[in-house]
């Protein structure tokens, strides 16, 4: 166990050089001078190469990789071309929002899903759980975009039941503004969630051991809740973790729409302003939370599956 | 009894449900649509006035005008051109390079299979929706930067499902008599184990089809897509600032353009997972 | 006469498919009374398990349906009663066990806790009682340590042991009848004796009444009053057991009960079902020289060519360990073998699961690489030969493997399979030649022509194997490795099968080395047999001297492991 988890981490420091390596190839090589772009038509040689080397771009490219798999353990990434604010600082104080948003969406959505999905586990085969299956799968044909325009425009516009968008530090402050793109951030999710959970339960439903729970005279609910719900948690544990690093992010989308000042909502203003080192950044920090998260989520599995430990 | 293949059998399963029936016949509409629109047969016209501007939907214009008063109908059809060939290129970079990588992998392993590994953990480790901006942001915006971005990041899933299953196929008695009748790695893995775990390379088509076509619909809708032609992600881009206008039919065709696709693909690729593959449930 | 415990009453079950209904029991009748045990026996897909679910109520609805038919317990109709009836009967007074013990157990659950689930739920007694009895049933059904035990989870267990955790669990209340589905199918011979007669000393001290569910009317000859013999959905015969053995009825009984090689004497070929009775069931006169008992100390060895030579192969796979997955040691799955096989001749390897029979056949053809040791084939030295020579050996030197399920491209039609020896080796000429050449061979193995363009899905088990066969044949090879090959299949069908293998050496004067955990049908095919243990052959001797005088403890014990049925006397009376 412990030897797996060790080998686990080390194995972390490949893929985060491999990730880096990625990272830096986009931005440091593929997208070529930014100088020329960042001073405009009139600057002159002198003021870009000062530009080059106070960009650190002067380096060999190996001192540039460097930098870029060193910032991934620092969180140092510099200045914004835009703002011209120190990158870490704009995430400190975007990850506030972003957190007030995703962290209670996140964790009603998958408490709803969870609670769907079994009691249509339960009802297998009937009426409602075709159409719980109808639903879900109409819901994820819908293009997110819609469901946030429409719900902006209807909830918090026509009917005026939410604030339009903007945000408000502190708790309650903040509670009129997320509230609504919360509300869709629960509807976009349970539709995939409930049908993996639903297929992921059912899949269990039908092995040998379930059988045997029955011919002890278990009843349907108790080896739904006991048995195969234990056996389930298993694969849904690591579906869960594994979304939390794209909490970080916070829905890219749904920031933009309502305007709230968090992760999603810099990263598509860098976007918009060709900011690469902001654009660098979230793609290294959102980089780290997935392998992190990955990692979480494997040592999880491990104690949730007696059968991992003693290999 | 009659001959029949597996695929046969497959097909012969799918048919008998109705709905994927249904849905095959509307993903082949799209693609007809498409490959009419790209020809210059179909709305071609999309970009002249029709009529006034913001004209709601009538007899006359079915979905509408926009805001210079060309029709939405049409530039529903381009903006379907657009997101078929999206997925049409996805598959065509994703599927040679997910199919080959993960075969070697998972039949020679030892420093191969920890390359690729590596590689495609390494392309799973940055989110999605990053590495997608990442690359149209740098590539420089247009249609080209979406199919590269799409295609680099479609082909891990296949890649992984392919290792896998290729892996449990190598130890199996079949590949085994291959090998004992002289059969040498190329037959091995070509002949015998790869069209053994082709149908994954179907339904994973299927599924990620889907995803290319939303995709490029976010893209488009940040500006990163389709420049100077319509698409639904720029469409619903408009929408945003004609909603309160109470001009809801740019949105509304979009919408629905996209809402039948997808519903297609997504019972399809169920009713493929049945069909081709009972036991990929819920992977 | 006092009720019997379980009547079951022309009793029909079906199940909705979509090719419309099948028909799995067709109107049977049987009963088990108090305190007996009732064998059912027939072979896969003869309803049988069906039958036995329908008791237990645990039918798949709603594919299953039930439309006629009775089954009382204790005088109550269970089709009658609802689920929640029901429920306090299973594992209360009918428990079950089931054949796969390696997945019938909830992995992520201790085996104590699973077995004190059912003494809760039908005895409401506290948690400790109940794990306090789970740890005394653990004790009797003769797990070790039975305290310490039942913290492990199942994949902590052998197979052996799992399956006394599902018989602890199923006798853990009492039950007053215990069905079990085919126990001991999936283990080795020495254990599955060990769980027969645990099972039949329980029934005994219990006073259960038991429904034993078998392939192998050997397995029941020692534990069964009773015997029910079910044949494609019915009942062709039901007797008590003494009676079954010794004046079968039905020919499907009697073809059941010849076809299972015995360790003593047995004929050049062994008698099948299909020498009893036709397709269609009816009674056929069985031709007196099948009959005859044969001497294989009579038979002239054919030949002293020595066709391959083993000297000490070792064949070793590496253990990873430590943080990097360096290899730390080398299991040796094939430990210091020798033998030599003469032209013609068969070797028999026995042993059990994990012994390293397997990987010694495997490496015998470079299908794994050996660590050590010399291959001699017919006077050659191929233990390092590469690529042309290599390939040229696989002509000569073949292999059918055990399982035909997944031996066969399910891709390929069979032409394709059989034609694809002879295209790697550009061999038979035209296409057309190839084709015929595969045809012939297809027919020999007692398979039509017209079967050609079919697919491996289309064909039973025992036509698989068939085909098997014939691919490894196709390119005429002098020595054939036949690894487990006939033990997924059912008693009736490996009785061809063995037959076909014996047919084929004749003919095409074929080297077999035959691996096989049952030592019964090596001693019927066998020359000479060497039996394995630990990756080592610990004995090897003429198949008849092993039977009669076993050197080793081990022997001894694989000998008396093997179900005995009711022999000589069954044979005898068929004459």
């Amino acid at each position: 166990m412990t030897k797996y988890i060790i080998r686990r981490l080390l194995y972390m420091i490949p893929v985060l050089l491999g990730v880096s390596l990625i990272i830096f190839l986009l931005f440091n090589v593929v997208s070529g001078d930014p100088t020329a772009v960042l001073l405009g038509k009139n600057a002159t040689a002198r003021q870009m190469a000062d530009l080059r080397e106070q960009l650190g771009l002067n380096k060999s490219m190996f001192l540039q990789y460097i930098d870029v798999v060193k910032s991934a353990f620092t969180f140092d990434f510099g200045y914004s071309w835009a703002t011209k604010q120190e990158i870490s600082q704009m995430i400190k104080q975007g990850s506030y929002p972003s957190i007030c948003l995703s962290v209670p969406a996140f964790v009603i959505s998958t408490i709803i899903s969870l609670f769907i999905s079994v009691f249509v586990a339960y009802y297998r085969g009937k009426g409602i759980d075709l159409f719980v299956r109808v639903v879900c799968i109409a819901g994820m044909s819908i293009s997110a975009l819609a469901y946030i325009l429409f719900f902006q425009w209807f909830f918090a516009y026509k009917l005026g039941w939410f604030e339009i968008s903007g945000f408000e530090e502190g708790f309650p402050a903040f509670v009129p503004y997320i509230a609504l793109p919360a509300i869709i951030w629960i509807v976009l999710s349970i539709g995939p969630d409930v049908r993996f959970f639903r297929t992921v339960i059912l899949d269990e439903i039908y092995q040998d051991y379930v059988r045997t729970a029955r011919s002890k005279g278990l009843s349907e609910m108790t080896i739904l809740l006991r048995h195969v719900l234990r056996n389930a948690m298993i694969p849904i544990i690591t579906y869960v973790v594994i979304q939390i690093p794209s909490l970080i992010l916070g829905a890219l989308l749904l920031e933009n729409f309502f305007s709230i000042p968090g992760l999603g909502g810099i990263t598509l203003n860098a976007l918009n302003s060709s900011d690469f080192p902001v654009m660098k950044a979230m793609a290294i920090l959102s980089s780290v939370g997935y392998i992190v998260f990955g990692l979480i989520s494997d040592i999880l599995y491990t104690v949730a599956d007696p059968r991992i430990k003693f290999k | 009894m009659k001959q029949n293949s597996l695929w046969k059998d497959a097909f012969f399963r799918l048919a008998k449900d109705k709905l994927a029936l249904f849905s095959l016949v509307i993903v082949l509409i799209y693609f007809l649509v498409a490959l009419l629109s790209s020809m210059g047969l179909l709305a071609s016209t999309w970009s002249q006035e029709v009529g006034a501007s913001n004209l709601p939907p009538s007899l006359e214009h079915l979905f509408g005008t926009d805001i210079f008063g060309r029709s939405v109908l049409q530039k529903v059809i381009r903006g379907t051109q657009v997101a078929m060939s999206v997925g049409v290129a996805a598959s065509i970079i994703a599927i040679p390079i997910g199919v080959l990588l993960g075969a070697f992998a998972g039949y020679f392993g030892g420093w191969i299979d920890d390359f690729v590994t590596w590689l495609y953990t390494t392309f799973s480790s940055v989110p999605n929706i990053m590495l997608l901006i990442s690359i149209t942001l740098i590539l420089g915006k247009g249609i080209f930067a979406v199919y590269i971005a799409l295609g680099a990041t479609s082909w891990v899933t296949l890649c992984r499902l392919i290792r896998g299953e290729v892996m449990k196929h190598k130890e199996r008695e079949y590949v085994q008599a291959a090998g004992a009748i002289g059969g040498g790695h190329m037959r091995k893995l070509f002949r015998h184990i790869l069209p053994n775990v082709s149908h994954i390379i179907i339904i994973n088509t299927s599924m990620q089809f889907q995803i290319a076509i939303k995709s490029e619909v976010i893209l488009s809708y940040l500006g990163l897509g389709v420049q100077g032609e319509p698409s639904w992600g720029t469409m619903i881009d408009d929408a945003k600032l004609e909603l309160v206008r109470g001009v809801w039919w740019q949105l509304a065709g979009a919408t629905v353009a996209m809402f039948f696709i997808l519903l297609a693909f997504n019972i399809l690729s169920d009713a493929l997972r049945d069909a081709l593959d009972p036991k990929l449930k819920g992977k | 006469m006092t009720l019997p415990l379980l009547s079951v009453k022309n009793l029909v079950v079906e199940f909705r498919t979509g090719e419309g209904i099948v028909r799995a029991v067709n109107n049977i009748s049987f009963d088990i009374p108090h305190g007996k045990t009732i064998g059912i026996v027939g072979e896969s897909g003869s309803g049988k398990s069906v039958t036995s679910l329908a008791v237990m109520g645990l039918l798949q609805k709603p594919a299953a349906v039930i439309p006629q038919g009775e089954i009382f317990f204790n005088g109550v109709d269970l089709l009658k009663c609802n689920e929640n009836e029901m429920r306090k009967i299973r594992g209360n007074q009918i428990s079950m066990i089931f054949q796969e013990p390696m997945t019938s157990l909830n992995p992520v659950f201790k085996v104590g806790e699973q077995i004190a689930e059912a003494i809760r739920i039908h005895k409401n007694v506290s948690n400790k009682v109940a794990w306090e009895k789970a740890v005394h049933l653990m004790n009797l059904v003769g797990i070790p340590n039975p305290s310490a035990s039942a913290h492990k989870y199942p994949h902590e267990m052998s197979g052996g042991q799992k399956q006394r955790v599902m018989i602890a669990m199923a006798i853990s209340c009492d039950p007053k009848l215990l069905i079990a589905d085919e126990p001991t199918t999936a283990l080795d011979v020495t254990i599955q004796k060990q769980v027969l007669e645990l099972l039949h000393k329980l029934q005994q001290d219990l006073n259960m009444s038991m429904m034993f569910i078998t392939h192998d009317l050997g397995v029941i000859g020692d534990i069964a009053d009773d015997v029910v013999v079910m044949y494609r959905s019915n009942v062709v015969e039901q007797n008590n057991a003494q009676e079954i053995f010794t004046k079968a009825i039905h020919p499907y009984t009697k073809g059941l009960l010849a076809c299972r090689p015995k360790l003593g004497a047995n004929p050049r070929r062994l008698l099948t079902v299909s020498d009893f009775m036709t397709e269609e069931g009816v009674e056929k006169t069985v031709p007196v020289e099948r009959i005859q008992i044969f001497d294989k100390e009579s038979e002239v060895i054919k030949t002293d060519h020595v066709l391959l030579e083993i000297q000490n192969l070792v064949t070793q796979f590496p253990i990873k360990g430590g943080l990097f997955g360096r290899t730390v040691d080398h299991f040796k799955a094939v430990d210091d073998v020798s033998f030599k096989i003469k032209k013609g001749q068969t070797l028999g390897l026995v042993g059990e699961s994990g012994c390293g029979k397997t990987t010694l056949g495997r490496s015998i053809l470079r299908l794994v690489e050996p660590s050590a040791g010399k291959i001699i084939y017919d006077g050659k030295d191929i233990t390092h030969v590469q690529h042309e020579e290599l390939r040229l050996l696989r002509k000569k030197m073949q292999i059918i493997f055990q399982d035909p399920y997944s031996s066969l491209n399910p891709r390929m039609t069979i032409a394709d399979i059989l034609m694809e020896p002879l295209n790697i080796h550009n061999e038979g000429g035209t296409k057309a030649q190839r084709y015929e050449m595969a045809r012939a061979l297809l027919e020999k193995v007692g398979l039509k022509a017209s079967l050609m363009n079919r697919y491996p899905h289309e064909f039973s088990g025992g036509q698989r194997q068939r085909i098997c066969i014939a691919r490894a044949l196709m390119l005429r090879p002098e020595f054939v490795i036949c690894d487990e090959s006939v033990s997924a299949l059912d008693v009736s069908i490996q009785a061809q099968v063995l037959n076909l293998l014996l047919d084929l050496q004749q003919e095409f004067g074929l080297t077999y080395v035959f691996i096989s955990h049952d030592l019964s049908v090596v001693n019927f095919i066998a020359d000479e047999v060497g039996v394995m243990y630990a990756g080592k052959i610990i004995e090897m001797d003429k198949a008849s001297n092993i039977y009669k005088s076993a050197k080793t403890e081990y022997t001894r014990a694989l000998l008396s492991a093997i179900p005995k049925g009711e022999t000589k006397q069954s044979l005898a009376s068929l004459v």
